[in-house]
């Protein structure tokens, strides 16, 4: 009996962790390139999805092409967020543009409840896949489909970071601005797209995530702060290592669901992000970045 | 420090004046935003002071309100004692805590303290026989003074807002003209420096989270005994993002700008509240054009807006 339960855990966590772990990758992108904590992060990743629901009610969109309107719009909303906070203050101090996007945040809410409405929105599986069985380990098809989104995700992300002459300046900014500047990077453009991209990243999650708990007009907020904990779990170093940081925080969530009530595994959880914080060095003392 | 005095002293005449004249339904709604701004004014001990950016004003407040409610349902004569009690704990519990978050930036301070507030928050949810979980309290007892009797109304709620106001208000100039004020500006200039220079960084730090984590549990108290009623949703993190947002459209080590841009803001967020759906964007679009100009008017994009909501660049 504890085999299944576990089994349900991994399988609910594995779910949900690659959500997480695709929104710990849009966080780091963003915090690496350009220092600032994302607010907003959450957002994205609500919008995202509710247009992607309103295109599936108008068009008939296949696999290929949901991906790609993900990918189109996930970008657009990316930039759009950039040119509304960060490309707005950039000499600002760090606490006011970290409140810009909060007041971001409340903005993308309130349009989201305006043009969609507060009731929860099912998004329909664009990307089925056949469930999994391993032993006692059962895969959902919403699981396998979340984690071959994040895996592929995060491979395509790796090769376009390491193999691209874009890529390697947005890595170049991350590890120092003021150096790749002077080998003729152009840091503010390097930002602008890692919120792009961290836009794409959190369409994709809400691509992963809408069929399996609905989109809500108030989810944003909560599965950003989440995609923070998975970062700072992950340790801000590696994709790698920060995607298998949100895939631990769900399995670790799913575990103490079964152990816990709802509301202390939620305390235990925000207990972990403290007291990693507390303990873990800071990310500014790290040399290697993503 | 007189200068700014006179000025904590005319603000809180104007709204005083204001306050005799509001029949009582608007008084309430103006209740509402001193207690918004003496949490703003809890917050500036920390950043303005300290340069520490904290998200756990929620968390301090509740602690407050749920302190002072339980305490009092205990001991219902028992104010002069439960205040200060209740007030120390918050004291001490916010210096506690800051000791080990002292090191992170502001960013992640912002992050590990507002995780403390949701962390709060599920505690009392989880804790529902003593709290009332999600069903909240009913506070059936008013906190009550010799001579004075019993706080009870929102006259009586005013003033004590305005007390606590006055009183926060003068200890904030006292403290920051003092050695340990310019201890904290020198830590939150320069943390390195102020520490190669001998000065007890964890030690003055804790001090000021501990003066503004115990005015927060202040307002606590006065909010529960003010709406008579308690839940964890009013001590979410909303409450601890948006007193942070006043602060920094106000300007943080300011003492009198960051109270007067809550006061104007949020009567003119609550002038939006007919608006139904909308009200959640008008309400950030508000923000978000209080932080932009003032961060045009330090810039000098916007020279020509009133020194109203933008603070001055050096102190930010």
């Amino acid at each position: 009996m504890l085999v299944l339960y576990l089994a349900q855990a991994v399988n609910s966590g594995l779910a949900l962790g690659a959500v997480y772990g695709l929104m710990a990758l849009g966080f780091c992108l963003i915090y690496n390139s350009s220092r600032l904590i994302n607010f907003a992060q959450g957002e994205l990743l609500l919008l995202g999805g509710l247009v992607l629901f309103s295109l599936s009610q108008t068009l008939q969109l296949g696999p290929v092409s949901a991906l790609l309107a993900t990918g189109v719009f996930g970008f657009l909303l990316g930039h759009l967020l950039y040119s509304t906070t960060l490309g707005v203050m950039l000499l600002a101090q760090p606490l006011r543009q970290l409140m810009l996007t909060v007041a971001a945040s409340l903005i993308w809410q309130g349009a989201a409840v305006l043009i969609w409405g507060k009731n929860p929105l099912k998004l329909e599986q664009f990307v089925a896949m056949p469930a999994l069985r391993m032993g006692p380990v059962f895969l959902g098809p919403n699981t396998v489909t979340a984690l071959v989104l994040a895996v592929a995700s995060v491979a395509v992300l790796s090769a376009f970071l390491g193999l691209t002459r874009t890529g390697r300046a947005i890595r170049a900014v991350s590890m120092n601005a003021l150096a790749a500047r002077l080998q003729g990077v152009n840091p503010v453009r390097a930002q602008a797209l890692s919120f792009a991209l961290s836009g794409i990243l959190s369409a994709l999650a809400a691509m992963a995530i809408g069929p399996q708990t609905m989109l809500r007009y108030d989810m944003g907020f909560g599965l950003g702060l989440k995609g923070f904990v998975a970062a700072t779990l992950g340790g801000y170093t590696s994709l790698g290592k920060v995607f298998c940081g949100g895939l631990l925080l769900g399995v670790i969530e799913a575990c103490l669901t079964l152990a816990f009530s709802a509301d202390l595994k939620e305390t235990l959880t925000y207990s972990l992000l403290v007291a990693l914080l507390v303990l873990a060095p800071t990310p500014q003392s790290r040399q290697q970045k993503v | 420090m007189r200068r700014e005095v006179r000025s904590l002293a005319a603000f809180l005449a104007a709204v005083a004046l204001v306050g005799a004249f509001l029949p009582n339904v608007h008084l309430l709604a103006l209740n509402q935003h001193l207690f918004l701004a003496l949490n703003v004014l809890a917050l500036n001990f920390c950043l303005g002071l300290g340069g520490q950016a904290s998200m756990a004003s929620g968390a301090f407040c509740g602690l407050g309100a749920y302190g002072s409610v339980i305490l009092h349902s205990l001991l219902p004569q028992g104010t002069l004692v439960i205040v200060p009690a209740v007030a120390s704990c918050a004291f001490f519990a916010a210096a506690w805590i800051s000791k080990p978050l002292e090191k992170l930036g502001e960013g992640f301070l912002a992050m590990a303290t507002l995780c403390l507030c949701l962390i709060f928050v599920n505690l009392v949810l989880a804790f529902a026989p003593l709290t009332g979980g999600s069903n909240g309290m009913m506070v059936s007892v008013s906190p009550s003074l010799p001579l004075l009797g019993e706080l009870k109304g929102d006259r009586a709620n005013f003033a004590a807002l305005l007390f606590l106001l006055a009183l926060g208000g003068y200890i904030f100039a006292a403290v920051r003209d003092s050695r340990l004020g310019r201890a904290l500006l020198a830590c939150k200039d320069d943390s390195l420096a102020a520490s190669s220079c001998g000065i007890d960084r964890l030690g003055v730090r804790a001090v000021s989270f501990g003066i503004g984590g115990a005015f927060s549990a202040l307002a606590g108290m006065v909010l529960a005994n003010s709406t008579g009623f308690i839940s964890p949703g009013q001590f979410d993190l909303g409450l601890s993002l948006k007193t942070l947002l006043f602060l920094v459209i106000g300007g943080p080590g300011r003492l009198v700008r960051p109270l007067l841009a809550v006061v104007l803001l949020e009567a003119l967020i609550s002038s939006f509240h007919s608006l139904g759906e909308a009200t959640m964007l008008v309400h950030g679009l508000i923000l978000a054009t209080a932080l932009l100009a003032g961060y045009w008017r330090e810039t000098g994009g916007l020279a020509w807006l009133p020194r109203l909501v933008a603070p001055a660049a050096k102190r930010v």
